[in-house]
């Protein structure tokens, strides 16, 4: 559990409010101009700080993996993204400062203008998918139907692999197929290329080789790609 | 009776410190709801701070608006400069 410096200020505010609220409650004072602006205080400013902080801490929550597998069905998602032996493109990207601890929202948020707001409405989503049906599920039950709702965008990939560098060039699948990459005909993430980011939930399909994987992992090529 | 004439009976009757008491409760019990989220961020506690939470929370400072709005209602405003003295008239 981590509490932030705003946090703290938060919980000042909330405090303060439930001791004026609880000091009302219990001796109700009669209502005069004095103890109105003290419960405008109580009811009204203070709380509103609460909130507004809650907003802004709540918000960065969902950033983290610990908001993500906080449902249950992601457990194996996360647990694989987390081990240090595991080749999955999920598990790869995680272990980069970029990604680390935000890598499902860095991999999974929508980057277009309105991304923030877009990527919360899915999220939103999400939640009824997983109140609706999902919640009742055990793992087992749950991993055969879990799919993304959208096709995964190549433009999410292309944030830090631009297609324009050097090394990434120089591969020949890249350059074959450069337009279908950058329009997101070919996605990155299927069988055939770099496999899917959880192959763990799709068994029988295809993924990449341990050789193909051991090279990305040993040959990092953030600059050039 | 239509509800206008329902809503002004009602700011016309109804007990400022009920009402006080009734914000109250409904703000503790958002602010307990919301301070939950900044201890334990998983999808339950923040979405209740920030829907369910917040909803209680505003609803307990419409109250307490209620409780000002009776308060202005039953005010007598008196002009804050005193009416000239009548002038004396010539005999």
């Amino acid at each position: 559990m981590h509490v932030s410096p705003l946090s703290w200020i938060a919980l000042t505010c909330a405090l303060v409010a439930a001791v004026i609220m609880i000091y009302y409650l219990i001796y109700r004072p009669p209502l005069n101009g004095r103890v109105k602006a003290l419960m405008m205080l109580a009811v009204g400013v203070l709380p509103i700080m609460t909130a507004m902080i809650g907003n802004l801490e709540g918000l960065q929550a969902t950033e983290h993996q610990a908001f993500c597998g906080s449902c249950h069905t992601m457990d194996m998602h996360i647990a694989d993204a987390n081990d240090a032996e595991s080749l999955s493109l999920a598990a790869i990207h995680s272990r980069t400062i970029k990604f680390g601890d935000k890598s499902c929202y860095v991999c999974h948020k929508d980057y277009g203008m309105f991304g923030y707001a877009m990527t919360k409405l899915g999220g939103m989503g999400h939640v009824y998918m997983f109140l609706s049906e999902y919640m009742w599920y055990d793992m087992e039950e749950a991993l055969p139907k879990i799919h993304i709702a959208r096709p995964f965008k190549n433009d999410n990939c292309m944030q830090c692999h631009s297609t324009t560098g050097r090394i990434w060039n120089g591969v020949a699948d890249h350059n074959g197929l450069l337009e279908d990459l950058r329009t997101g005909t070919t996605s990155c993430a299927s069988a055939g290329c770099h496999g899917y980011a959880h192959p763990f939930s799709k068994p029988d399909e295809e993924t990449p080789s341990h050789a193909e994987a051991h090279s990305s992992v040993q040959n990092p090529s953030p600059e050039g790609t | 009776m239509n509800p206008r004439a329902k809503i002004e009976k009602f700011l016309d009757t109804a007990s400022r410190s009920r009402l006080m008491v009734y914000a109250c409760v409904l703000g503790l019990i958002a602010l307990a709801l919301m301070t939950w989220s900044l201890f334990d961020q998983g999808w339950i506690p923040v979405m209740m701070a920030m829907s369910v939470g917040q909803g209680i929370g505003t609803l307990s400072f419409a109250l307490f608006l209620v409780i000002v709005i009776i308060d202005l209602r039953q005010a007598e405003f008196r002009p804050s400069i005193a009416p000239l003295p009548p002038k004396p008239e010539d005999d």
